[in-house]
């Protein structure tokens, strides 16, 4: 069980006199439950999901991001765990790193990367994730011997090579790939293409889901992932996201302005941000009464109360 | 303004390179024509953009750079093929009329003052001959630089309806101390319906000044491509060009280079259109880290008489570093409006989106500007039907990756 806990978070863009754009976040995600954040053009909720996942792009001013794990989220790693190891501030880590901890961002607009093949860049994904979840856990003690035993010599012959024990198998990743791909209806020709070069836009927000899939996120903050859709697609993409909580335990941290997505996903919790701040949370319903009434009635609702 | 003839160079140096190797009359004449002509030809124009003279070609000292009577090579040059592959200098005996034919028809020993004195002084290069309706297996030329200058000079001859891929290996042997001065023409003269491929790979140390013509003619459906890849030496200047003279003729000329340090290239491909039917497509690319230079000239000339053609060109150049400095300039020139062409050229750095996509899948900053990197080879990689030569192309991108 994993929770991402976002205290008072305030950012800015990362410039001279940049922009404040979040002016005290306050949100929970916890392994397993579906949250969808909602709110106007321009309110933060963009900015909130890039800020967890470490755009370079913003300043964190104030506040914080924390991620706690238990011990099945580190069940992966063979070194002793600390306590410490248990909780994590986000902020003072790169981008890679968090993802490494199992934070995934999904794209309002994925990168286009011409010569690089879906297989090569899950691949290395998956792998790299492996190496960095082993250097993060890594005990320093443990490394300080390490590097004096490499010193010392082989262990084992030189011929043998690297043991790489961590390094997905071809096989298993096919069938890794191959059962996530048929969950979200996707054609295997996908894997030969350029990673997203050329993709249609649902096909992107397909591919995101995919990506979310294979690298078994604690928490996936997903960027209007249903914007663009067609019925059908948006029915794939769904069940991709039922099917990340339902089997793979993530919690899901969905943006969205339409209520359309929340009939097939349905939130636990659904929250409402303003001028950079989360004024509202309920259930399910406050969607439908959103959907019903507007933003207006939220703003009302909230300036009335202060 | 025409620059001062070495020293070290005289009538009497030509002269003993002629007679060392048995040369015929001919050859000896056209040596010391072009000597002579040193005096009044200029070194090949540069690009200049405001403030800006890109390369600077007056500054190569020939007077130290060039050792013309110790000039020494390896070269390896593959034996199973169906096409006539010699050294140069053997091959004159035997196809001394075919030689005499065709040496300078296609590029004039007085081009300019670097082609002058490559002719005035080379000692090495290959001379390959198809003869008609031959398909020849691949030739492999290996080249070894171990002196301190080298010149050499490569001709090929297809004949009707021939065929041949010819892959060019540059590397340095020896070390020399100081620094180092490589010349390198190329002739192509592509019989009726023929084709040829000349693949160049260019990895000579980073103390040598490369200079490389390669300039090839067709003949009527005739074909010729040419890859050109430099990641060597510490200023590249080389010219790639195909003449389309005859009708139904076509060329494609695909560059790829990456500097590193204060490597400098300048880079130029060119085509002329002058008959009917013609396509041409020229595709480059570079990648410049550290404080690398380039600047890359594309020329597509299509003349009044070149009817229907068809002639594409692009470029793109991407900046590792802030040091980096790149320009580039398309052109395209048309004297006869039944054409379809395009042409285009961008010089960027690494898309930093790109970049925290990458990472917000958990991989690591430089693995993902590697991958970016290699990624965008893949475009020029992809028109190299040569499985070797592409992996070898593929092997020095990665060995010059971080």
């Amino acid at each position: 069980m994993a929770t991402l806990e976002i205290n008072d978070l305030h950012a800015r863009v990362a410039e001279e006199d940049g922009e404040r754009i979040l002016r005290g976040v306050d949100l929970t995600v916890e392994s397993g439950e579906i949250h969808a954040l909602m709110g106007p053009n321009g309110s933060g909720k963009s900015t909130t999901a890039k800020v967890i996942a470490g755009h370079p792009a913003y300043e964190v001013t104030d506040g914080e991001i924390l991620l706690h794990l238990d011990e099945a989220d580190v069940a992966d790693i063979d070194e002793d765990i600390d306590e410490a190891d248990y909780t994590w501030n986000l902020l003072e880590l790169e981008p890679n790193e968090r993802a490494a901890l199992g934070i995934f961002l999904g794209f309002q607009y994925p990168a286009e990367i011409e010569g690089v093949t879906m297989t090569n860049f899950l691949r290395q994904a998956i792998n790299a994730k492996h190496e960095e979840r082993e250097e993060l856990f890594e005990d320093e003690e443990a490394e300080a011997d390490a590097d004096e035993d490499e010193d010392a010599g082989y262990d084992s012959s030189p011929m043998e090579g690297p043991t790489d024990e961590g390094e997905i198998g071809v096989a298993e990743f096919q069938q890794l790939l191959s059962e996530k791909m048929e969950l979200l209806d996707m054609d295997e020709k996908f894997m030969q293409r350029y990673l997203n070069a050329g993709f249609s836009g649902g096909e992107k927000k397909q591919n995101e889901v995919l990506q979310a899939a294979m690298l078994e996120p604690a928490v996936a903050v997903l960027d209007e992932i249903d914007s663009g859709l067609d019925i059908d697609r948006l029915q794939d993409v769904a069940k991709g996201i039922n099917a990340l909580r339902d089997e793979q335990g993530t919690g899901v941290l969905q943006i969205t302005h339409y209520q359309r997505i929340l009939d097939y996903v349905e939130p636990d919790h659904v929250h409402i941000m303003l001028d950079g701040e989360v004024v509202k949370s309920g259930d399910a319903e406050l969607a439908e009464q959103l959907e019903d009434k507007g933003y207006d009635w939220v703003r009302e609702e909230v300036y009335e109360a202060a | 303004m025409s620059v001062q003839v070495p020293a070290s160079i005289s009538a009497e140096t030509v002269e003993r390179i002629a007679e060392e190797r048995d040369e015929p009359e001919w050859l000896l004449e056209t040596r010391l024509a072009a000597l002579e002509a040193l005096e009044d030809l200029d070194l090949p124009d540069v690009i200049q953009t405001p403030g800006n003279r890109w390369t600077d070609l007056e500054s190569l000292d020939f007077e130290s750079l060039v050792d013309p009577l110790n000039q020494a090579d390896a070269t390896e040059r593959s034996e199973d093929t169906d096409a006539v592959v010699l050294p140069f200098t053997e091959a004159l005996e035997e196809y001394g009329d075919l030689i005499e034919a065709n040496f300078g028809s296609v590029l004039d020993p007085q081009e300019n003052y670097l082609t002058a004195l490559s002719v005035a002084l080379f000692t090495t290069g290959t001379f390959v001959y198809v003869p008609e309706g031959v398909d020849a297996e691949d030739v492999t030329v290996r080249a070894e630089m171990n002196s301190r200058s080298l010149f050499s000079q490569t001709l090929v001859v297809t004949e009707e309806s021939s065929s041949v891929t010819i892959l060019e290996g540059i590397e340095t042997g020896d070390d020399v101390e100081g620094e180092r001065y490589f010349s390198n023409l190329v002739e192509v003269a592509a019989g009726e319906n023929s084709h040829v491929q000349f693949g160049s790979l260019q990895n000579l140390d980073e103390e040598t000044y490369t200079y490389a013509l390669k300039r090839g003619v067709t003949d009527t459906y005739a074909t010729i491509n040419w890859i050109e890849g430099n990641l060597g030496s510490r200023l590249t200047r080389s010219d790639i060009e195909t003449d389309l003279d005859g009708d139904g003729s076509e060329s494609q000329i695909v560059g790829a280079f990456f500097g590193h340090e204060d490597q400098h290239f300048d880079i130029n491909a060119r085509v002329w259109h002058r008959a009917e039917n013609t396509t041409a497509d020229l595709v480059t690319r570079g990648v410049l880290d550290d404080e690398a230079r380039s600047v890359y000239e594309g020329v597509q000339d299509v003349g009044q008489d070149a009817w229907n053609t068809s002639s594409y060109q692009r470029e793109n150049t991407l900046m590792l570093s802030d040091d980096a400095e790149a320009d580039a300039s398309p052109k395209l020139i048309i004297h006869n409006h039944d054409t379809e062409a395009s042409h285009s050229a961008t010089v960027g750095q690494v898309d930093a989106e790109d970049l925290f996509y990458m990472e917000s899948r958990t991989i690591d900053p430089i693995t993902a500007r590697n991958m970016l990197v290699e990624g965008f080879f893949v475009p020029v990689l992809e028109e190299i039907a040569v499985d070797e030569f592409r992996e070898d192309l593929e092997a020095l991108v990665g060995e010059r990756l971080r």
